[in-house]
């Protein structure tokens, strides 16, 4: 909990399309984003002094331009104050709200331009990709050394979670069908065929009981939003993105750590958020679910208290969380459809947030929506982190 | 082609006792003589209760199997030679989880719950990796 509560706003957003662009230096997904970002909220750009990039994992040398001012001489930022990196990996995206927010509360900033930008697609080989998520995060005294990697983890916590409630093979599939049905509107997604559970069902095994459907992909791409005071935001649009409430829990560094692989720190996590905003889930018309592996997207909806343990799966087959469902969920596709660019999944999901409560998501606009819940979580799920923003302050 | 190298194991310091006795056939963990809690991974200083009075003891080597899962495409590089090997999560007896491999059956075999015990596999001259076997009935 916060005390940030109806204090700041999102007032733009920005993205480019998510896939693979060899001949695009990453930085230009993050001027792209940023410069959109600028442009959707109609501020001057010399009006931004906080620049607050996260990190990229593909190079350590793009990483450090991003630490070193250049997306502030890129954009010709004249009055930038402050530029510092803000990185928890897939939790990144809500960190933003906690730093760029708590700077923005304390009179720091005025205004706060978010930006990820990374080259995962093409950047790295998909192998590498593969020995590169068999290291970053993972311990390397406790696990790498049993050839522990990604998609391992995602499948023991999927065995654990379907041993313990009896869900299916099929439910975790509707997960991705679901996330599918979303991409298919989605412009900035890369995987926008119609997908089936049959599909998802035929691909090969990874690692037991997990499917190459199931697991994310990374592509390159890149996102951005500007925070700035809820006071300002009036002025500057008819539809600020209020954010209303946070909650988070750290749980392990280590995966094999983590007492209870099928929970993590959602639940006490959601508590907090949702207390903050003073809603509850049923208040909630779009939630934007940290979805790297399917799982992940059933056990943060089941914590958070959206429905019973063992009951998500029910909700992705039934099409509740589908386009025109009761509980949309994940609505710009996810990791799993849009592509997972590092952190930027998690930004993604938040700059998704906002565009369903800006009234900006075209065709896949829910109608009316008013309050929206994100969540990210980074590292081996390391960390749960809910956010809770609205179109106006309850 | 070469084939990619194992990783070993990055050692900090504190916990070298640990690997030294994986390499004698022996399953060490901490315990703190203030709480009374066994630790595992080695720290510095008991987790629980923040007390310096730990200690190494031997651990049964018997547990169960929390999670696995059988990795049979995209393994990371070392490992690809492997497929199919078993991932699992093991509860061990003294109540510490850790990250292992389940060997010595079909690796389609293993189930959550599964009783299981220590076996040593070496991996050089200087790292031997504590992996577990199923109980035999």
């Amino acid at each position: 909990m916060s005390s940030l509560r109806g204090k700041i706003a999102i007032v733009g957003i920005g993205e480019v399309p998510t896939g693979r662009f060899p001949e695009r230096a990453a930085i230009y997904h993050a001027i792209e984003s940023a410069r959109q970002a600028i442009k959707d909220s109609g501020i001057d750009k010399n009006l931004i002094d906080f620049v607050m990039p996260t990190a990229a994992l593909f190079s350590p040398q793009f990483n450090t331009e991003l630490v070193t001012c250049r997306i502030a001489e890129e954009l010709g930022l004249k009055n930038a104050k402050t530029n510092c990196q803000i990185f928890a990996g897939g939790s990144s995206g809500s960190c933003f709200f906690k730093l760029g927010g708590s700077a923005i509360e304390s009179g720091i900033a005025k205004y706060v331009l978010c930006v990820h930008a990374d080259r995962l697609g093409t950047g790295v080989t998909a192998q590498g990709g593969i020995d590169l998520f068999s290291t970053a995060g993972i311990s390397a005294e406790w696990e790498v050394p049993y050839g522990q990697h990604y998609s391992s983890i995602a499948a023991l916590t999927t065995m654990r979670y379907q041993y313990e409630t009896g869900c299916t093979d099929e439910h975790m599939a509707a997960v991705c069908v679901s996330n599918r049905k979303w991409a298919e509107l989605n412009p900035n997604a890369v995987f926008r065929k119609p997908l089936t559970i049959e599909d998802v069902l035929a691909s090969k095994v990874l690692s037991t009981p997990l499917r190459a459907k199931q697991s994310n992909m990374l592509f390159d791409g890149g996102s951005a939003f500007i925070l700035t005071s809820a006071e300002r935001a009036k002025d500057i649009t008819d539809r600020p993105v209020y954010f209303l409430g946070e909650g988070s829990r750290v749980t392990h560094f280590v995966f094999s750590q983590e007492r209870d692989i099928t929970r993590f720190g959602w639940a006490e996590a959601g508590k907090d958020a949702f207390l903050e905003a003073g809603l509850t889930p049923n208040d909630i018309d779009v939630a934007e679910i940290y979805d790297s592996y399917p799982i992940y997207q059933i056990i943060t909806m089941e914590e958070l208290g959206f429905c019973d343990r063992g009951q998500a799966g029910e909700l992705h087959l039934a099409g509740d969380t589908w386009p025109g469902g009761r509980l949309p969920t994940t609505t710009n596709g996810g990791m799993l459809s849009q592509g997972h660019t590092g952190a930027g999944g998690g930004v993604a999901l938040v700059v998704e947030a906002a565009r369903q409560l800006m009234g900006k998501a075209g065709a896949r606009q829910v109608p009316g929506a008013r309050f929206a819940v994100e969540t990210g979580t980074g590292g081996t799920y390391m960390d749960a982190h809910v956010t809770i923003l609205g179109t106006e302050i309850p | 082609m070469d084939k990619p190298k194992k990783p070993v194991p990055i050692v900090n310091d504190w916990a070298r006792p640990f690997w030294e006795a994986a390499r004698q056939n022996k399953l060490t963990v901490q315990k703190c003589d203030d709480c009374g809690k066994h630790i595992f991974y080695p720290r510095i200083a008991c987790p629980h209760c923040a007390s310096d009075n730990i200690r190494w003891v031997e651990a049964s080597g018997k547990g169960t199997v929390y999670s696995y899962t059988v990795v049979e495409n995209n393994a990371p590089s070392a490992f690809i030679g492997d497929m199919p090997y078993v991932v699992a999560v093991v509860k061990l007896e003294e109540g510490v989880q850790m990250l292992s491999n389940i060997v010595g059956c079909d690796p389609h075999r293993v189930r959550c719950d599964m009783p299981v015990e220590v076996v040593f596999e070496q991996l050089d001259d200087e790292f031997t990796l504590p992996k577990f076997k199923p109980v035999s009935a």
